[in-house]
């Protein structure tokens, strides 16, 4: 109806514009010329209006019949809408996360192994977990582009703002060979299978220890990735990107790039209700100081309080006669850990410099026994890493030099502090893996198990590996909400167990990204 | 390490190599989404094409994994056959992203979904995700028209023929075929469906729309109030006592949807659930485009036949 509106006035505005601007023309010809163009005109017009006459009675015809049609079964919805401004808007969406969590144990450094800020246990109690906001769109016709924003919040603090990913792809527009694709930018890149999934998919509310102390929950560098689907009846996929090396495995990228990766995948179906995927995966480059976010190794909130610390010793010690003892607590903790080998604390502690080489290897299997993964489904998965890594590990350390001097009311301690720093040449060799089996056994509920390992460095002298066992349970009233449980028994250091619940929601609002396998 | 991710990548490129099919004769390779949309390729290129269903007909093809032999698929297609209408929008993007097929993207001829080629119904007048799982386009269910696949069936053909021009009158010659056979049924399904013209129905979700309105039926009541949340208890009472009022034949069913919410119904009026084929493979009788309909006009009059 529009178009044969908009015809209708075309026509009109074409006929005025004609009989303004041909007859100007014409006077400055002969006249006998002149005479022809107003005949011409005149022809002109009697064609025009013959033309509206039959538009409008076709308009009108129109307007009968499409008010039938409208009568008949259109919604409101169905007539023509202009398109408003806002129809190129990026796809939009936020994801809502919220925790209570409690744990036994104050502590959750896992000694041997450095972790950094990301991978940290939630804060303790009510806290607004990890939130996220999301734009997508296709640029144009050749490329795709995204932007994630990560709003860390830890209670008390002003929130973080992260650009999790930042993010160009090529479409298939652009002309590479079929079954290519280049991505550059920041983005969860293409590792084992958690790495480039959003945290907030996970079948878990933490990541598994190997994640946790190799990655830092997930490496998004800044970089450029590329990869290619053959053309083969089996599913596979091969790939390999350059980083930036300033996300954890490494880091302080002294040369840029200061990373690379390679990967390879093959999947396939069995039977037409299960489906597979394994993969194999490289990682590699150089750390120039990395260390796990200072010390973080210590657990998030004593680290608050590090520098703090630092700072009033002076103060505090004045007054306080017991700061003797305190300190002598202190060392002699550091002398229990190193019963073999002084060196845990290198790994856990210090800045590590040099080569660092991550493997991995990955699978996942579905299955649906209905083929309906929205009724019910079992889906196991695994991955095992190996690190390996070979540099110097630097320690700072303070050394407090304290004389007792008396005084009128008693005794007045003075202390300096000195740092010193310690350096060693280690092989930081060490691996982890994880396996875990989730299943949904009614449409909106799932439960799971995860058991995940680690191997501490060789040099690291310690004869306990950390492992974390997790159960879960879940709701889901539908994709876009998750009400989750989880127990965690973390035994991450000698002999102690942390006993950690988590109860969180994760829900997530407007465009919801298409699920990957 | 830099020589271990060459073998890697080595070996990929050699298992590959070994799962390359030898393939023949230049077949073009069709991925449909739908066993439906399959079953019309075999249809119209028998011969020339070879045809992968992504889903099977007891699978709700709204909620389908991305799995990665479906991404192998996309990566070989010529051509992508689907309902389009968002009915696959959980799954198919990743799936084109991924496989990166110039041929099967939007707007190439290798890009065939049926809802741009026929007239949608029920086209949300708001759309808002407290109403669940709403296709902002219209009702993406249109295979049940039968209408509708012989629209699709020329379509598909055009497409065929843009695609394989050397085999484009096979093309042309099966889809005469085709509608030739599928005129004659319809016909008969006509028919058979004037003497089920005003037979109420509730049906478990909106995926019957097309059907109801061809063969004339009277929809009274849906289990899902809400399209794709799983009705609660306050739902079912509620169309318990629509049902009640009303003087309804049968409680449809597809082999995909789940039991409960229809058994419960029935249970408390007596209505017997009819589950139908919904598509091709729904039902072992259902093996065709033919059967699908024949099957389906079958259990409808077993249903409306019973006093």
């Amino acid at each position: 109806m529009r178009i044969i509106n908009q015809s209708a006035t075309f026509t009109l505005v074409a006929a005025a514009l004609l009989a303004i601007v041909i007859p100007a023309h014409g006077q400055s010809t002969g006249s006998s010329a002149a005479s022809d163009l107003a005949t011409e005109i005149e022809a002109l017009r009697n064609e025009y209006e013959a033309r509206l006459k039959a538009l409008e009675s076709q308009l009108s015809a129109l307007k009968v019949e499409s008010r039938a049609a409208e009568e008949q079964a259109a919604t409101p919805a169905q007539r023509a809408k202009p398109a408003p401004d806002n129809v190129f808007n990026p796809a939009i969406s936020a994801v809502l996360n919220g925790m209570f969590t409690n744990y036994s144990r104050e502590d959750s450094a896992i000694p041997g192994f450095q972790t950094g800020h990301e991978s940290e246990r939630a804060a303790e109690g009510l806290s607004l977990g990890h939130s996220e906001i999301t734009l997508s769109s296709n640029i144009d016709d050749k490329f795709q582009g995204g932007l994630t924003l990560g709003l860390g919040v830890h209670p008390g603090e002003p929130a973080e703002l992260e650009i999790e990913e930042a993010y160009i792809r090529t479409l298939p527009g652009l002309g590479l060979p079929d079954g290519m694709r280049l991505q550059a930018g920041r983005a969860l890149w293409t590792f084992g299978y958690l790495n480039e999934l959003h945290a907030h998919g996970d079948d878990f509310s933490d990541r598994p220890l190997p994640y946790r102390v190799f990655l830092d929950n997930a490496f998004n560098d800044d970089g450029i990735e590329f990869s290619a689907v053959l053309p083969s009846e089996l599913y596979s996929e091969i790939g390999g990107g350059l980083f930036r090396g300033d996300d954890i495995p490494f880091g302080g990228s002294e040369r840029s790039p200061g990373a690379w990766s390679a990967f390879a995948r093959l999947g396939g179906d069995i039977g037409s209700n299960s489906a597979w995927r394994v993969g194999g995966d490289l990682l590699g480059g150089r750390a120039h100081g990395r260390g796990g976010g200072d010390g973080h190794a210590h657990g998030h909130e004593e680290d608050e309080a590090h520098d703090d610390d630092a700072a009033h010793e002076e103060d505090e010690h004045h007054e306080d006669d017991e700061a003797f003892a305190h300190m002598d607590d202190d060392h002699e903790e550091h002398e229990e850990h190193g019963h073999h080998d002084d060196h845990a604390e290198f790994f856990s502690d210090g800045m590590f410099s040099g080569d660092s080489r991550l493997f991995g290897v990955d699978f996942r299997y579905t299955l649906a026994p209905t083929g309906n993964a929205r009724e019910r489904e079992l889906i196991l998965q695994g991955e095992y890493f190996l690190r390996k890594e070979r540099g110097t590990y630097a320690i700072e350390e303070e050394h407090q030099e304290c004389t007792t001097v008396p005084e009128d009311d008693g005794f007045h301690t003075e202390c300096e502090v000195h740092t010193d720093e310690r350096a060693e040449t280690l092989d930081g060799t060490s691996s982890g893996w994880y396996l875990q089996g989730v299943y949904k056994f009614a449409p909106r509920l799932r439960v799971g198990a995860r058991y995940s390992r680690l191997a501490s460095p060789r040099d690291a002298g310690l004869d306990h590996d950390p492992s974390a066992l997790a159960l879960m349970f879940d709701w889901s009233n539908s994709e876009f909400s998750r009400v989750r449980l989880q127990y965690n028994r973390e035994s991450l250091g000698d002999g102690e167990h942390d006993d950690q619940i988590m109860l969180q929601y994760i829900m997530s609002l407007g465009a919801h990204a298409a699920h990957t396998f | 390490m830099k020589r271990l991710a060459l073998a890697a990548a080595l070996a990929a490129g050699g298992l590959t190599g070994i799962a390359l099919p030898a393939t023949g004769a230049a077949e073009v390779r069709v991925l449909a989404c739908e066993p439906e949309w399959a079953a019309l390729a075999e249809e119209i290129g028998a011969g020339n094409v070879t045809v992968h269903s992504a889903t099977h007909g007891r699978q709700d093809p709204h909620h389908i994994r991305a799995r990665p032999s479906l991404i192998a698929q996309v990566r070989r297609a010529d051509l992508l056959f689907c309902s389009g209408a968002d009915l696959e929008v959980g799954w198919l993007p990743v799936l084109m992203q991924r496989g990166a097929r110039m041929e099967v993207q939007p707007g190439q001829a290798g890009n065939l979904m049926a809802a741009d080629h026929v007239e949608l119904l029920g086209r949300p007048e708001v759309v808002d995700r407290s109403l669940g799982d709403i296709h902002p386009s219209g009702n993406p269910h249109v295979h049940l028209d039968p209408e509708n696949v012989a629209l699709l069936a020329s379509e598909l053909a055009r497409r065929l023929e843009r695609i394989d021009s050397a085999n484009a009158v096979a093309y042309r010659e099966r889809l005469a075929s085709f509608l030739d056979r599928w005129n004659d049924a319809m016909a008969r399904w006509r028919e058979r469906a004037s003497r089920l013209r005003g037979m109420q129905v509730v049906v478990h979700h909106k995926a019957w729309a097309y059907l109801i309105r061809w063969a004339g039926l009277e929809r009274v009541a849906a289990l899902e109030r809400i399209s794709g949340i799983p009705p609660t208890v306050a739902d079912l009472k509620n169309v318990l006592e629509r049902a009640s009022g009303a003087h309804v034949k049968a409680i449809i069913r597809a082999p995909h949807e789940p039991t409960d919410a229809s058994s419960w119904l029935a249970e408390r009026t007596g209505i017997p659930v009819v589950e139908l084929p919904y598509t091709v493979g729904g039902q072992r009788e259902a093996h065709d485009l033919f059967a699908l309909f024949e099957v389906t006009f079958a259990l409808l009059e077993e249903a409306n036949d019973r006093p």
